[in-house]
């Protein structure tokens, strides 16, 4: 009975802790929708102000979420297969945006693409700009939230055994078919894990955007500009209107991931 | 044939010296040494799936020294036969296979039809290390190297898969480099043998 008693003890508080774990994701969130209604989440969806910046919002998100899978997957096999000098430097690098402010990262890429700096002054013959655009949206989402696709990608490359790799090369392939016929495949639910989760942030970003592209208003710039501008009345059903958005596509996505394993 | 010369390759903590011999055209070498001596650095070396860091590979007529894996014509089969778990039996053994013919002819040869459907997931490790076999094999190499192919065999299963194989081997005019612990595979070797003991290969007959 001496033994059992820590044992149940442990379990109650281990239950205890993740309930209020639970409790603490769900609840703002749950309030938030709850407070809001249906009738006020179906009203701020009808409006073409909240209809225009949720799409801006996954639009940016998607194309962000699909550079960083164009471009991260070549960086994270490197980072999974390679040794090299300064790779810990490169892999602090790519974590930064993690741990830094998004609105200091906001600053930084005014700095460094900004109307004023050299990057800026040569895109502006073209029509190209970051700030206050479609394109700054991309650029602030891309940089805040790639990091978790990439070092999730690595961590999913890392898993498949290089050897899978060597063997599909005496077999005939050279070495980018041998990524794409066993790597990619075998790597395929971290890839899709990691892209999900980081769309998911993308779509949530704000401290950066906020900075770099007040307009054309994403949706989570809309609802603080509705906060500020009109107080939380205003805001919460085009805040809602996102919360739901972007539960029904993560629902969709492992819906039809569940699907695909079946 | 194979023709080593003056190899050198390194791994962590390891570096096999200087390795020279020839097996030839046809021939069966047979490799020993204590587990961790660079058997199997050796044969991914040859095989090109290691780097060297010195010396030359001749296999049959060509200079692979400088050649990626898949230019050299050589199969290589893990102990652990390394079966690409995404794949079912019949599309790890068709991978690289050079025809349907030859898939078809493996399947028969190594008595596969019953494991055809299956997740590899599902093998034991005996049939695991036959798909691996079959799959190198379905390559139709010039070169098979074979790191302990037939260890998790059961012994009826091991006599009868040695001897298919290299039935198969000596018809294709396959060189062929067997790493074994076993004393009766050690015997099979028709002219070279080979022991590698810390990085250091030598030939004992």
């Amino acid at each position: 009975m001496s033994a059992a008693l820590p044992r149940v003890l442990l379990r109650a508080v281990t239950t205890l802790c993740a309930s209020l774990l639970v409790l603490a994701l769900v609840l703002p969130v749950g309030t938030l929708v709850t407070t809001a209604g249906p009738m006020g989440v179906l009203g701020a969806l009808a409006e073409r102000e909240v209809q225009q910046s949720l799409l801006i919002t996954i639009a940016g998100a998607t194309i962000a979420t699909l550079l960083a899978v164009a471009g991260g997957t070549p960086l994270a096999y490197v980072l999974a297969r390679s040794t090299f000098r300064g790779r810990a430097l490169v892999e602090a690098l790519l974590e930064l945006p993690l741990v830094i402010p998004h609105p200091v990262i906001g600053m930084a890429l005014l700095l460094a693409m900004g109307r004023n700096s050299a990057l800026g002054t040569a895109l502006a013959p073209v029509g190209l700009s970051i700030v206050n655009s479609p394109l700054g949206i991309v650029v602030a989402m891309l940089v805040v939230s790639a990091p978790l696709y990439i070092l999730g990608a690595r961590e999913a490359i890392a898993r498949v055994d290089a050897r899978l790799e060597s063997v599909a090369r005496t077999l005939g392939d050279d070495r980018w078919t041998a990524v794409r016929r066993v790597t990619l495949p075998m790597a395929r639910n971290g890839l899709v894990n990691s892209a999900t989760a980081m769309w998911a942030r993308a779509t949530s970003e704000f401290g950066a955007i906020v900075l770099v592209a007040y307009h054309p208003r994403v949706a989570s710039v809309l609802a603080y500009d509705r906060y500020v501008t009109y107080g939380l009345p205003a805001a919460l059903p085009v805040a809602a209107a996102l919360v739901c958005v972007a539960l029904a596509v993560l629902a969709l996505v492992r819906m039809a991931r569940r699907a695909e394993r079946a | 044939m194979i023709r080593v010369t003056l190899l050198e390759a390194r791994v962590p903590g390891f570096a096999l010296q200087a390795a020279s011999f020839t097996v030839p055209a046809g021939g069966v070498a047979v490799v020993t040494g204590p587990t961790g001596a660079g058997k199997t650095t050796l044969l991914e070396t040859i095989a090109g799936v290691r780097p060297l860091i010195g010396g030359t590979i001749t296999l049959g007529e060509r200079d692979v020294t400088r050649l990626p894996p898949e230019a050299r014509g050589v199969g290589l089969v893990y102990q652990a036969a390394w079966l690409f778990p995404h794949l079912p039996v019949r599309g790890n053994i068709a991978y690289g296979a050079r025809s349907d013919a030859v898939v078809r002819e493996l399947l028969k040869v190594l008595d596969l039809d019953p494991l055809i459907g299956k997740p590899v997931e599902t093998l034991s490790g005996g049939e695991r290390q036959l798909v691996a076999i079959a799959r190198a094999l379905a390559r139709q190499p010039r070169t098979l190297l074979l790191d302990e192919p037939f260890a998790a065999m059961d012994s009826a299963l091991r006599d009868s898969i040695r001897s298919t194989v290299l039935a198969w081997a000596i018809a294709h005019d396959v060189t062929t480099m067997l790493v074994t612990h076993d004393v009766t595979e050690a015997a099979l070797a028709n002219g070279v043998q080979l022991r590698v003991e810390k990085g250091v290969v030598t030939v004992t007959h």
